[in-house]
């Protein structure tokens, strides 16, 4: 058992017990009086949480645009008063396609930021990681900006209808994405001043196998997001 | 796993060294008034629909939804969003997330002890279930009210209190609230407060998804009121197109109402299915897991997956009522069938996100008061999966009368009887526990049984609703509208109360009066049937729903019907007496445990601790084996707090329990 007075370098514990007792409070992960048998039981609890909720999320999501999509296909085979695409109108396709050159690379550069960041590379994982938050506002820039540009009124068509549920459908999409993103990133800057220089992507804390655990669900749901957005590329602007 | 029961050394090393730097709670979240609550909420909402609203007229002053109508529904939607955007960052709701993106954690939530920490943000489960029980009940009560003006019109067919646009309004509004409420009436305050204690853990998975998931709820209840004095809406809870393109700024209320009670139990759903599966006991293995919880995980899963097509359904509505799209207008391109394959998409699984906590609940009490383990187990459950499983693919049935290709009814009449097979399962499963039992008629087993009594009547009623000719001569009547109360109001509704008096000695640590308690559960078991089942009669005659006038004929039912759900409403207000009676003027201590539950939430301490479990226990066995000779013990408490184990002595039918 280590007590207090053999450690009188280190006031409060040994880096490691302070390491510890820190991430689990600020973390809020554990009850604060556990063993540590408790907590640890509690971390894994923590962490298989993040990994369920972010596949469950992503179910929860694929709910949300298979009913876009179901509406596109309803509406498209419906083509009621010969109104489905008059005219063979679609929205802007060079918005469509950078919107999507935008999201893929973000996508890519969150994988490639947990790749590298598995491995230690702090500098590739922040430089990936913020490059992958300024593409995804530029697509959401861009996502908005096109409500200004398409070709047609919101009621002109059906396809204009569900153009526009699609866009504002996907400005939530790409919102979440990016501040997921972003906090995390904003989230490992901070980890490293808590962890008084200990490495977050190596460290066996908590708070940083956390963070770990995080990265990944967030890279996973960043795959999602490329690849529905391939699927709605070909459906609106292709299609 | 095995859990140490040491005391953590971190314990023993702060008694000598200086106590780590508690870290500081934010003074949003402090005691007294200069922080954040639901006043300052209400502020926030008020601030947010006035800002919203003038912005809406700022931007299209010159627009109107319908012309010369004065009708702006761009602002009116931009004044309930911001409402509601106002009203969460009122309670603090957004500090976590605004904090996360400098990278910050959020404050410590629970710092207030007092009464108080009831209309605050709070990440404790436990307070976040008593706040949805208070919420629900209101909830409750206010679309009950609306539904004594339906039963008062309805006491003559010519002598009318309400204009005929008024009365469908009325109804529109109460079904629209209690559809609102009954998707959240169990989940909400029993599945947040003990999903956690029943599977051994000390909190939620994602509790500030919890308290967004109740605040939001709340939000939504304001809005859907909103919409009385925006004028109401013409639709009923289901909100048909085109009638709700057509209708004014009511129908706004709405559809944002709906879109975001929606995303509230999604969030609800999400946050519950994710604790159950990561959060159980070491030894919690699924066979273990109780059938409340069962019930409530299956709910999650609906909620979690089919809420998010309402959520599409109430955006591209408002969508037409704003940037005037044409989802819904069949004349511009758009089809009104879609809204209704979304709503229904959605709402048929809420039927099931309404009966199988009741089915929890029911599976949970029955073996404590028939002291026999719960018979066939793994039935119950296969019985709770396999509706959430079909409920997905029953929606169509709703529709056969609006247009359904011919070719594709028989598929839907098949999968709609087919449920019925799984929903079986949950009565032949009670009636295995009750035969040869010594039941103790307690007043939440006698909710149980009206539960089998109403629900049998909804669910015989329902069951040939499937079958195209039944559902052609009954479509739109008081029948069905007798079978869907009978299933939601006899069933979910009196196993919510059942639940309610079981579990609220838990949550309150008082008594509630047993005397009133069983005069309020005759007055609502008779008065509910008395009230419900002449409908059925009513129904078969020929009375169309949602019309304010009848055959002179029917008075005499009608009239019957209405003054015995005159006598329901008072039941409800002596359901509300009985609670203000024993929780506030004369209350009085609860014995611990006192239906003598194996259950593991009777398992702990009384009042439940902040976190609990003072240690995190092991399960040994599952909670139902009441008079079994050497049942193994329930759970290894680890010298840590077991209300059975640290306070009281075993009670006098200790052999009995095992």
């Amino acid at each position: 058992m280590t007590t207090a007075s053999s450690q009188p370098n280190f006031p409060g514990g040994t880096p490691e017990e302070r390491e510890s007792e820190m991430t689990t409070a600020s973390s809020q992960t554990s009850f604060p009086r556990g063993t540590p048998e408790e907590r640890e039981f509690e971390f894994r609890a923590h962490v298989g949480a993040m990994w369920s909720g972010s596949r469950l999320f992503i179910a929860m999501y694929t709910f949300l645009l298979a009913s876009v999509c179901f509406a596109y296909f309803y509406l498209r085979s419906s083509n009621n008063a010969q109104l489905w695409r008059p005219h063979n109108v679609t929205a802007p396709l060079y918005y469509g396609w950078a919107i999507y050159i935008l999201l893929l690379f973000t996508a890519l550069m969150a994988l490639f930021g947990q790749t590298r960041f598995r491995k230690g590379s702090v500098n590739d994982w922040q430089i990936a990681g913020w490059a992958g938050v300024l593409s995804g506002l530029v697509a959401l820039f861009l996502q908005i900006f096109e409500f200004t540009k398409v070709p047609f009124n919101p009621g002109s068509s059906a396809y204009a209808s569900i153009f526009i549920g699609f866009a504002c459908v996907n400005c939530l999409t790409i919102f979440a994405g990016t501040y997921w993103l972003e906090t995390t990133l904003a989230r490992s800057l901070r980890i490293r001043k808590e962890l008084g220089g200990t490495n977050p992507e190596l460290s066996t804390a908590f708070t940083a196998r956390s963070l770990r655990a995080n990265v990944s669900a967030m890279t996973y749901f960043w795959g999602y997001i490329a690849l529905s957005s391939t699927l709605f590329l070909w459906m609106f602007y292709r299609f | 796993m095995s859990i140490s029961t040491e005391q953590p050394n971190e314990v023993v090393r702060r008694s000598a060294a200086p106590p780590p730097k508690r870290r500081a709670i934010s003074w949003t979240q402090r005691p007294g008034w200069m922080s954040q609550h639901l006043g300052t909420a209400l502020v926030g909402a008020a601030l947010g629909y006035w800002l919203g609203h003038w912005f809406g007229n700022y931007i299209s002053s010159d627009y109107s939804y319908v012309a010369n109508s004065g009708q702006n529904s761009i602002a009116d939607t931009l004044a309930l969003v911001m409402g509601v955007v106002g009203w969460l960052a009122g309670i603090g709701v957004l500090n976590y997330p605004l904090a996360k993106i400098a990278g910050r954690e959020g404050k410590e939530l629970e710092d207030v002890k007092d009464w108080t920490r009831y209309v605050r943000l709070s990440s404790d489960h436990k307070v976040v279930g008593l706040q949805y029980v208070v919420s629900v009940l209101l909830f409750f009560f206010t679309a009950g009210l609306l539904a004594m003006a339906i039963r008062t019109e309805l006491l003559s067919p010519t002598f009318h209190m309400f204009s005929a646009d008024t009365y469908i309004k009325i109804v529109s509004e109460h079904g629209t609230m209690m559809m609102m409420m009954a998707s959240s009436i169990v989940v909400g305050p029993l599945g947040n407060y003990l999903v956690p204690l029943m599977i051994g853990s000390r909190r939620m998975a994602f509790p500030r998804i919890e308290a967004f998931s109740f605040w939001l709820f709340t939000a939504g209840y304001l809005v859907i009121f909103s919409a009385l004095p925006y004028g109401g809406f013409p639709t009923g809870w289901t909100g048909y197109a085109p009638l709700a393109n057509q209708a004014g700024p009511g129908m706004v209320s709405y559809l944002f109402g709906f879109a975001i009670i929606g995303v509230a139990m999604a969030a609800a759903g999400f946050n519950i299915a994710i604790t159950i599966v990561n959060y159980r006991a070491p030894g919690m293995t699924w066979s273990r897991v109780p059938a409340f919880v069962w019930g409530i995980l299956a709910t999650a899963g609906l909620m979690t997956l089919a809420t998010p097509s309402l959520f599409v359904a109430g955006l591209f509505g408002i969508l037409d009522h704003t940037v005037l799209t044409t989802f819904y207008v069949a004349e511009h391109g758009g089809s009104s069938y879609l809204w209704e394959n979304l709503f229904w998409f959605f709402g048929h699984p809420e039927v099931y996100i309404m009966a199988l906590p009741g089915f929890g609940i029911v599976a949970e009490l029955l073996p404590v008061f028939a002291r026999k383990p719960l018979f066939a187990f793994k039935v119950v459950v296969a019985g709770e999966l396999g509706v959430a499983v079909l409920s997905f693919f029953v929606w169509q049935h709703h529709i056969f009368q609006s247009g359904i290709d011919p070719s594709m009814r028989p598929l839907y009449m098949l999968t709609t009887e087919l449920i019925s097979i799984p929903t079986g399962f949950i009565f032949l499963v009670g009636m295995g526990t009750l035969y040869k039992a010594k039941i103790r008629f307690t007043v939440p087993m006698l909710f149980c049984f009206a539960f089998f009594f109403n629900f049998l009547i909804g669910g015989v009623s329902g069951v040939f609703q499937s079958d195209v000719p039944v559902n052609v001569t009954v479509h739109g009547g008081f029948f069905v509208l007798s079978h869907f109360h009978y299933t939601i109001l006899g069933g979910l509704v009196f196993a919510f109360f059942g639940g309610l008096y079981y579990w609220l000695p838990l949550m309150t640590g008082l008594e509630i009066n047993k005397k009133l308690s069983l005069i309020q559960f005759w007055t609502m078991f008779v008065f509910f049937n008395l009230t419900f089942f002449p409908m059925l009669i009513i129904g078969l005659l020929g009375q169309p729903r949602r019309v304010f006038t009848y055959a002179r004929a029917l008075t005499g039912l009608n009239d019957f019907a209405s003054v015995s759900a005159f006598c329901l409403g008072a039941s409800f207000l002596l359901f509300a007496w009985t609670l203000a009676y024993s929780l506030v003027i004369n209350p009085k201590k609860s014995p611990l445990n006192p239906w003598d539950s194996l259950g593991l939430e009777w398992q702990t301490a009384q009042p439940v601790p902040v976190h609990n479990f003072e240690r995190i226990p092991v399960i040994m066995t599952d909670p139902y084996h009441y008079s079994e000779e050497g049942a193994p013990k329930l759970a290894d408490f680890g010298g840590g707090s077991s209300a059975r184990e640290s306070s009281v002595p075993p009670t006098d039918n200790e052999t009995v329990l095992r």
